[in-house]
């Protein structure tokens, strides 16, 4: 509790306190369990912050309704929100804060953005606090470190599962496999390195050739020069990287003002945030696909439904659904180490084998020694009627895809 | 310089005292920030504290140094022991390179061209392939890679830093390196006149300013764990090191450290008490905080404080410094008793003429200076007076003609070469440096011929006694009146154990009595055989000055004279007056 809460309740808390104490003692039920979510709850990454935080809360509501942790008397699990702020340092300070502060968090999910979760993870394995993390950076599990767990396929992993499955997509839908591809992409990190792995190998392995390539820096003021490289080099499909969602609105402008019409893939969940649509016509992007870590799928319509009734959330991105199954990962951990320990859970969490992941797709809830989890694959989703759909892998799609017309 | 440091040394044993007791990991780490954004403004106050050139890009050196430590463990494991040293060394580098080329800048133009150093290196170091970089955690001897458990560590490494960023800021503060910067800061014209390479010196400044950050940068690195450019790049790194100093009170060593323990706490507290509870709001009232402080002390706490406690201990040191005559020497008023003026010529000006455009505002003119002679050069507004008197100190260089001093021709020489070769001035418009004391105003004019510091120290001392200064050495500047403050112009001038001395409207702005102790305190001057010539606009207090008189109109010595012919001539009267005086004068 904060000291300013401390004081704005200071009157009642007294007795409130007692009571519960009593009553709690009374029924013998078991102290709380607490857990972290560590994430940018203000500045310009609050809004991402927001919904992992839905879906934490969303996670423990269902972990505790369905008796808590049975092993440790049903103890149910507790929420310890920590603001990640916006910048590296800011991270690092609320990590710091996070585990002097919590002396009895089990374990951690954080932090949204890749240079946040490397720098939290670096203090907490310090201080042996596991930490789940939907962070897709190669970086965050290249370190040899002992307590992060990435739930995520990585960045690189990504393109390498996404590329096949779009050829093949392609080719079973209009009979014909893509022989060209051109690239627009930001200068952020995620992209940047995503395009590289596509470069270095995958491209040729799909039988793809890159007929051009053009860079930008976020925000975007004309897409015109871009689109015109597109509309000259004629490519059968487009690969999109953009993390600002203005940047992508004036691409796909721009396209549909030049009557450039081909298929667009994009990587990440910048052009299927719900913000999109407040500037963009869904006519826009009727059709787009993009390549994204988790999102919501087959099997989750009810949580979609509560997502939506409780917080206004029109879909289920994956910063959602992905906390709540760190909730659910918890548990399954807590269950297996049995105790109120970090290093138990760390523990539990290595060594997990949980047979096949229900939260995140593909792969099962295990990890290997450097803490990506086994098997771990993507979603890919498609703009339909104004809504981003999973369409892939078909056994988790909401909706089947087609392949854009062009 | 001891003695300087004695606070210092204080704050530094109560902060490791306290740092020593605390154990929670978060409040460690914090107080470990609050340390290296110290640093950090002094740093930048190194720079644009004292020279008053505000650089938004300081995050330029920080960078470098936070970047080049981390890929040197990661790619060639040298130890951040060595790399927070070789840091300082590309931070220096850093410093040099981008002083050279944005020196040429002023103002705001300067400002705003730092801004671009950092934005470009973010983008460089983006394309390199380092859009994040951890530092290496080092599991055997972590010791020897700075890596401690023990939080408590790190606070005690960057108090040893910022001990010696306090000790270097110190010894250039009380030096003439921080002298030259000051002087800079208050007027590069005037400096540049008191013989002070001001380009040199500021590529000195942002030279160890570089240097500091760097270092900084480095070990902010080794603290935080993870790098991008955004976080040691950023318009916030700029900005951190901005606000601290403002915050805390520019050109002083203490305003960045009460800054950073001020600002970097508070920031931290409202961030963990309101950041879960009303996410953003701390931005919000950290905004306001700051807002407030600096409409109720623009100049930051620091000297808001001092002049607080100044109020308060009393209006009696104020007087105790009053007390002693103002003018040291009472000299026996004898206005019109003749002096002894030497033969020996000092200025010998021949024919020299100057022309803007059209305008012909120095026509051939030609006079020579006596050793000991106080010649007075008077005329009416836009005689050319401001224009002859430029020509002689080197401002503007005349079109034709010689001006010999000593006997060597000083035409196209700089202001400073000029002043080296003896020739002092004073402005018409007074720029002292309002928060330094009276002696230390002083000080910066005696490093043209001092070469030591206690040689400086016995010029000052010479020269503020010639003025009568003496009483009110520790005065600070801001509080002076305008005859002090002249007389505190003269006695810079002085200082610089001039030849000859130029003094550009000494009297405007003065009352009858303040004028006639000027005058008497310029007076006694030329009694001890300085050479003086001053240019007034008034006549009245003038005749009773000067041995001769040098009348100007349009660009043309109309008359020269003693003062008795020179005021009942018929031509001065017309030209100060108008024609239809003549008749009734």
């Amino acid at each position: 509790m904060t000291l300013l809460k401390r004081l704005l309740f200071a009157g009642t808390a007294l007795a409130a306190a007692g009571l519960a104490a009593a009553s709690a003692h009374a029924q013998g039920k078991p102290e709380p369990i607490q857990v972290g979510l560590i994430a940018p709850l203000s500045g310009i990454y609050a809004r991402p912050g927001t919904v992992m935080k839905m879906g934490a809360e969303l996670g423990i509501e269902d972990v505790n309704a369905a008796g808590g942790i049975s092993c440790l008397g049903g103890a149910p699990l507790e929420l310890a929100v920590i603001d990640s702020g916006d910048s590296v340092e800011k991270a690092t300070n609320a990590a710091q804060r996070m585990v002097a502060e919590h002396p009895k968090l089990v374990g951690a999910t954080g932090a949204y953005l890749s240079s946040f979760t490397l720098a939290v993870s670096e203090v907490t394995e310090r201080a042996n606090l596991p930490l789940l993390t939907l962070s897709y950076s190669d970086l965050i599990t290249g370190r040899g470190f002992k307590t992060i767990f990435q739930t995520s396929a990585t960045s690189g992993a990504q393109a390498e599962i996404a590329l096949p499955i779009i050829m093949d997509l392609a080719e079973k839908q209009t009979g014909k496999r893509p022989q060209t591809v051109a690239i627009i992409t930001d200068n952020t990190a995620a992209s940047l390195s995503s395009v590289k792995r596509m470069k270095e190998g995958l491209l040729a392995d799909v039988g793809l050739k890159l007929v051009s390539e053009e860079v930008f820096t976020p925000p975007l003021t004309d897409a015109t020069s871009l689109v015109q490289e597109i509309r000259r080099g004629r490519p059968d499909l487009l690969f999109f990287l953009p993390t600002v969602i203005s940047d992508s609105k004036l691409i796909l402008e721009k396209m549909q003002e030049f009557r450039v019409r081909v298929p667009t893939i994009s990587f990440g969940i910048a052009i299927a945030e719900p913000e999109v649509l407040n500037t963009v016509d869904p006519k826009l992007l009727e059709g787009v696909m993009s390549a994204v870590a988790n999102w919501g799928k087959k099997g989750e319509e009810g949580l979609i439904k509560r997502l939506k009734d409780r917080y206004g959330e029109p879909w289920m991105t994956q910063n959602a659904i992905s906390t709540y199954g760190d909730m659910w990962l918890f548990k399954t951990a807590l269950e297996t180490s049995c105790s109120r320990d970090r290093a138990g859970l760390a523990k539990a969490l290595r060594g997990l084998d949980a047979g096949p992941s229900k939260y995140y797709p593909g792969g099962t809830l295990s990890f290997d020694d450097a803490g990506h989890r086994k098997g771990a694959s993507l979603t890919i989703i498609q703009w339909q009627n104004g809504v981003p759909m999973t369409v892939f892998p078909e056994a988790l799609a909401l909706s089947a895809a087609k392949w854009p017309k062009p | 310089m001891f003695r300087s440091l004695v606070p210092f040394a204080v704050f530094a044993a109560l902060y490791l005292a306290l740092a020593l007791f605390v154990t929670n990991s978060y409040y460690q780490l914090i107080m470990t920030l609050v340390l290296v954004w110290a640093c950090f403004g002094l740093s930048w106050n190194m720079l644009s504290g004292y020279t008053g050139l505000v650089s938004f890009g300081h995050a330029s050196f920080f960078g470098l140094g936070a970047f080049a430590t981390v890929l040197a463990q990661k790619y060639w494991g040298v130890s951040p022991w060595i790399m927070l040293f070789v840091s300082a060394g590309i931070g220096a580098l850093a410093g040099l390179l981008i002083g050279l080329p944005t020196f040429r800048l002023r103002g705001h133009y300067f400002a705003l061209s730092m801004l671009a150093y950092p934005l470009a290196m973010l983008y460089v170091f983006q394309w390199l392939g380092y859009p994040e970089i951890s530092v290496p955690r080092v599991l055997d001897r972590p010791a020897l890679y700075m890596q401690f458990a023990d939080g408590r560590v790190y606070t005690v490494i960057a108090l040893a830093m910022l001990a010696g960023v306090v000790t270097i800021t110190r010894l250039v503060e009380r030096s003439r390196f921080g002298m030259a910067l000051i002087a800079i800061k208050q007027n590069e014209a005037a400096a540049e006149a008191a013989g002070i390479d001001t380009f040199t010196w500021k590529l000195r400044a942002i030279a160890v300013s570089g240097a500091i950050a760097g270092m900084v940068g480095s070990f902010y690195a080794i603290v935080i764990l993870v790098v991008t450019p955004q976080s040691v790049f950023g318009m916030l790194v700029s900005a951190q090191a901005l606000t601290v100093a403002m915050f805390g009170g520019v050109g002083t060593v203490w305003g960045p450290i009460i800054g950073a323990a001020f600002l970097i706490p508070i920031a931290e507290i409202l961030h963990a008490e309101l950041g879960g509870y009303l996410p953003g709001i701390q931005g919000v009232v950290y905004g306001v905080a700051i807002i407030a402080l600096i409409i109720l002390a623009p100049e930051g706490i620091y000297w808001k404080a001092r002049d607080f406690l100044r109020a308060r201990r009393g209006s009696a040191v104020v007087e105790a410094a009053a007390a002693p005559p103002l003018v040291a020497v009472p000299l026996p008023v004898a206005p019109d008793a003749p002096r002894r003026v030497g033969d020996e010529v000092v200025l010998d000006v021949r024919n020299i003429s100057k022309q803007f455009g059209g305008l012909k505002a120095v026509g051939t003119v030609s006079f020579q200076v006596q050793r000991g002679m106080i010649l007075g050069i008077i005329g009416p507004n836009g005689a050319g007076k401001t224009t002859l008197f430029n020509l002689l100190n080197g401002f503007q260089t005349p079109d034709g003609g010689q001006v010999f001093l000593g006997g060597q021709d000083m035409v196209g020489k700089k202001p400073s070469q000029l002043c080296k070769a003896g020739v002092g001035r004073t402005f018409q418009i007074m720029r002292p440096f309002k928060r330094m004391t009276v002696r230390d105003n002083v000080r910066v004019g005696a490093y043209v011929r001092a070469r030591t510091e206690a040689e400086a120290a016995r010029l000052t001392a010479q020269a503020l006694d010639a003025v009568g200064l003496s009483g009110i050495a520790l005065r600070l500047a801001g509080g002076l009146t305008t005859k002090e403050l002249r007389l505190l112009e003269l006695a810079r001038a002085l200082a610089g154990q001039p030849e000859i001395l130029l003094l550009d409207e000494m009297l405007a702005g003065l009352g009858t009595d303040e004028a006639i102790a000027v005058v008497e305190v310029i007076r006694g001057l030329a009694d001890e055989g300085k050479t003086i010539v001053i240019i007034e606009h008034t006549m009245q207090a003038m005749v009773r000055l000067v041995d001769r008189f040098l009348v100007l109109d349009h660009g043309e010595i109309i008359m020269e004279g003693s003062p008795q012919t020179v005021t009942r001539d018929s031509r001065v009267i017309e030209a100060y007056l108008g024609k239809k005086w003549v008749a009734n004068a």
